[in-house]
């Protein structure tokens, strides 16, 4: 008997390390994935951006809107716009309204021969890089798809900004947690919209529900041949753009 | 040191652990009270509905909305709202130039900003490289200069009602579709200088007189001639293809050049005295709505012409 | 042509995040030195066996401090261990660091137990302390020995790997951050770890020299020359894999090289090119080079491995710093250059990181005045100076 346990003991120590990596990759494995997934017909919304860029004046009235319904810190931007200035000899000059009054310089760049606007912002990615590497939970995909910052639970070690690709993440001087677009969850969970969204005044920023087919957003992706930033990131942004040019990434 | 001379001496000695059980006793219950402790400090609603706290949600939501939206503000000030809507600025929201809304539905008292200086408005429409060219842009000096304007402080309302900046009289959004006309400077940014001087041979379907050649050539002959048709044909792009054009004929779009204003030297346009001289050219009820063209067709296009195909 | 995306102007990690890789490195290549004379029986390092674990030990209780003062909120910290997301690189750091400190502490234990014993058989509140460290437990037999050693050994055998894991997943935390295209590299676990090996001989290098010349102690030259043998292998190794990168990044001419290309010949021109390889790894390569391939007076290998230990150690701190902030400098719209240095009296500035590096030397001083870290230290009879 003695003898049968050990061998039984020792039977089960070699199942044991055998079935140890594959247990170990079987439960790591599911957790490693993280994202919200589509799923059309689904009643939860999954919520998402766009922007029409052809239709950007470079007004600055998003940002504005942004920092006055966020009380977002001088100097750090949960939203913006760049202006691309495409000169003639493939010479790109991109410039932001990064001061205080969001005006673009007037001074105007010798021999332009393309110029346009875009407006940037959180991606808020299905596979958002953000929410990976945050190492305590503090950042993550809300039900509805749109990429928070716990900032009851955030150490603000700055990791989520250092892994997005866009960024669109700063660690906030007054919260010192990390701060980004929330979308204006508290604005689109009561049926509003976002700030930005309802600021500009040539509708070049859009937002809707992607799981509702009838959604203005849905019904623009559909007509519309768009892009997201980046894609090679693997990220899978629910940002879309149509009418970018490919010097924006 | 104290071990390696045991191993040399010893070998063969039997090992006696007895003294290190309390220190991994204590270390094992160490580790189990720190897991325990662990356990019970995280937080009750995560892992909810993933890996975070599911109350965070809530914090975020709890947030109150400070931009209130224009349906908020024509609850009292409906009239308002609506002249807004119809005219060029339709699309722009009442906070955008007015601040958030949210502290002043609350409370009355509590007062919204007016934007009204020059640099307000120019944050929409300065001459900027990269703005659309179908977007209304102005340099503002030579605008001054053109119109005749003194001193270089005068706020662009003192003209233009951030309601109504153009007095269009039909409202916008129902104004007639007409294909799309682009700018010269849509295609040739920087380039405008040598093509604009000789656009022979240049395929004219963008430009008004394409279509419309006798009422261009009319057009050519009057005082207005330096004048773009769209300036007083309104073209607003609705898409890649199309835009609605509104033509005007609102009195008081005429009087944004033509009215006498202090701030206004005699080196703009003519200008005349508003409201009395609709009361001196007329003999019987005065009606300031009456469009100025009445009279002064002369001064724009043949206006009955037989090929004039929106005339009135 | 210079532009960067508007959030980009602050630099989120600063001389604080080029500090804790620092001593990190500092601790693995300090424990594997340890390890090589408790594992690996390498008798020559037998000098330095103690230093060098009490070295790792101090080290690491003070290599959380930078990251502590980095935190927004260093009092959540412990957030990283309540609720580990392990989806994140740094979230196993609270866990791996934690078991790696109780092994440190555990295996310091055991290596002094004796010594400790013989300090609670004194009077004072040292003793008292002494006491209680053992556990009331005196028993100093050749079986209690035999016992210790051979948890020494074993516990040294399993430091190694979690000494590299604690300091390769430095790495890893980097090379995994697939928006920066400086850090993104799978080679940056592999370099971590070399590099913290380097650092940590060069330490005790330097330090077992001036601590021995301080107290007038003679220098055990087999022990400098393994020491030295040792380093200039694993320096090697080390700059080996960094010149690979930097020829993989040029040579593979992606999106990335040209703003990279750009960040060395600007940006990073002094730290990297200059100082990082010009001085501090050509320089000590050919040093340690001759010390292991030539017989030389012992005056001159000593001076020569010291001076190779120094800038080596100098290579490694710039080498975090070159990662560290050069990755941030550039901006992930791949069109423009951020700029960085640390203030002399900010919360995280130049003060605060020499504080921060000073202070484990001074608790090395207490830990030693405790027990001896170099109890077979024989004094020079005839100690004048610059004998």
């Amino acid at each position: 008997m003695p003898c049968d346990d050990r061998i039984s003991r020792r039977q089960m120590l070699k199942r044991l390390a055998a079935g140890a990596p594959v247990a170990l990759l079987v439960t790591v494995f599911p957790k490693l994935a993280f994202g919200v997934d589509r799923k059309p017909g689904e009643k939860r919304p999954l919520y998402a951006y766009a922007v029409d860029v052809s239709r950007c004046i470079g007004c600055c009235a998003c940002m504005r809107a942004c920092r006055s319904e966020n009380d977002v810190p001088a100097g750090y931007f949960r939203t913006w716009v760049e202006r691309f200035r495409v000169r003639g000899n493939g010479e790109v000059q991109v410039d932001v309204a990064a001061t205080d009054d969001f005006v673009f310089k007037a001074t105007p760049a010798e021999d332009v021969v393309k110029a346009f606007f875009v407006p940037k912002l959180c991606n808020h990615c299905e596979k958002s890089v953000c929410s990976q590497v945050c190492p305590v939970g503090a950042s993550y995909e809300s039900p509805e798809g749109v990429v928070l910052v716990d900032k009851k639970h955030c150490v603000g070690c700055g990791y989520c900004v250092q892994a997005c690709p866009y960024g669109t993440r700063f660690i906030d001087p007054v919260s010192h947690t990390a701060g980004k677009c929330t979308l204006c969850y508290h604005r689109i969970t009561r049926g509003e919209l976002p700030a930005c969204v309802l600021a500009c005044p040539k509708g070049a920023r859009m937002f809707g529900d992607l799981h509702d087919p009838k959604s203005h957003l849905s019904i623009f992706l559909r007509q519309r041949r768009y892009r997201v930033l980046k894609p090679e990131m693997g990220t899978h942004p629910k940002c879309y753009y149509t009418d970018l040019d490919l010097e924006v990434i | 040191m104290t071990i390696m001379t045991a191993s040399k001496e010893v070998g063969a000695v039997r090992p006696d652990y007895r003294h290190a059980y309390p220190l991994l006793i204590i270390v094992a219950l160490g580790v189990t009270a720190a897991l325990i402790v662990r356990h019970s400090l995280v937080p009750k609603s995560f892992g909810q509905y993933g890996f975070y706290r599911a109350a965070a949600l809530d914090d975020e939501k709890a947030r109150l909305s400070r931009h209130a939206g224009r349906a908020a503000c024509a609850e009292c000030h409906e009239d308002v709202v609506a002249v807004h809507a119809r005219d060029a600025h339709g699309s722009v929201e009442c906070e955008t130039c007015h601040g958030v809304g949210g502290k002043h539905i609350k409370d009355n008292d509590s007062p919204m900003a007016r934007a009204g200086a020059k640099d307000d408005c120019l944050v929409c429409h300065r001459l900027l490289d990269a703005r659309p060219g179908s977007f209304p842009q102005v340099d503002w000096q030579k605008h001054y200069q053109f119109v005749g304007v003194k001193d270089n402080a005068t706020a662009c309302v003192r003209c233009h009602s951030g309601h109504e900046p153009l007095y269009l009289d039909q409202d916008l959004r129902k104004a007639r579709l007409h294909p799309l006309i682009q700018e010269c400077t849509s295609c040739h940014i920087g380039r405008t200088d040598q093509t604009l001087k000789k656009p022979d041979g240049h395929p004219q379907i963008f430009q008004c007189d394409y279509c419309h050649p006798d009422l261009a050539k009319s057009f050519a002959k009057v005082a207005h001639a330096g004048l773009r048709c769209t300036t007083c044909h309104l073209f607003v792009k609705e898409n890649a293809f199309s835009g609605r054009i509104v033509r005007n004929t609102n009195p008081r779009f005429c009087l944004l050049c033509h009215r006498k204003a202090d701030f206004k030297s005699d080196a703009g346009p003519p200008t005349i005295e508003w409201p009395e001289h609709i009361k001196d050219v007329s003999n019987d009820a005065p009606d300031p709505k009456r469009p100025c063209v009445t009279c002064h067709q002369a001064q724009i296009h043949d206006l009955y012409r037989k090929d004039a195909q929106h005339a009135m | 042509m210079n532009y960067v995306f508007p959030n980009e102007l602050h630099v989120t990690w600063t001389v604080m995040i080029v500090l804790y890789p620092y001593i990190t490195g500092l601790v693995a290549g300090a424990f594997i030195v340890s390890s090589l004379y408790h594992v690996f029986g390498q008798k020559e390092l037998k000098p330095i066996a103690r230093f060098s674990l009490a070295s790792a030990f101090v080290f690491l209780l003070f290599a959380t401090l930078p990251l502590l003062i980095h935190l927004g909120h260093p009092e959540r910290a412990f957030n990283m261990m309540i609720t580990p997301h392990f989806t994140s690189a740094m979230a196993g750091f609270g866990y791996i660091y934690s078991s790696y400190m109780i092994l440190v502490a555990l295996e310091i234990w055991f290596v002094m137990r004796g010594d400790f014993i013989a300090r609670a058989r004194e009077r004072g509140p040292v003793a008292w302390f002494c006491r209680a460290l053992i556990l009331f437990n005196t028993d100093d037999t050749p079986a209690t020995r035999e016992a210790d050693h051979r948890i020494v050994k074993f516990l040294a055998g399993l430091g190694i790997p979690l000494a590299c894991t604690l300091h390769g997943y430095v790495g890893f935390l980097f090379g995994s951050i697939k928006a920066n295209p400086w850090w993104a590299t799978p080679l940056m676990f592999v370099i971590f770890i070399f590099s913290a090996i380097v650092s940590g001989i060069s330490v005790l290098i330097f330090h077992y020299f001036v601590v021995s010349r301080i107290n007038g102690w003679k220098i055990d030259f087999e022990c400098v020359k393994s020491l030295g043998r040792y380093l200039w292998g694993f320096m090697m190794v080390a700059v080996a894999l960094e010149l690979m990168e930097l020829l993989s990044l040029a040579y593979e001419q992606t999106e990335a090289t040209d703003v990279l290309g750009h960040l060395i010949r600007t940006k990073l021109f002094v730290s990297y090119v200059i100082l990082q390889f010009m001085l501090c790894s050509l320089v000590p390569f050919v040093l340690l080079g001759i010390t292991a391939l030539f017989k030389l007076r012992e005056r001159t290998a000593y001076l020569l491995i010291w001076l190779s230990s120094c800038l080596l150690l100098l290579q490694v701190l710039l080498m975090r710093w070159n990662v560290v902030i050069g990755g941030q400098l550039v901006s992930k719209s791949m069109r423009g250059f951020t700029d960085y240095f640390p203030g002399i009296w900010e919360k995280e500035g130049l003060i605060t990181a020499g504080v921060i590096f000073t202070l484990p030397f001074v608790l090395l001083y207490v830990f030693h005045r405790l027990v001896s870290l170099f109890p077979d230290a024989e004094k020079l009879p005839s100690i004048k100076p610059g004998a």
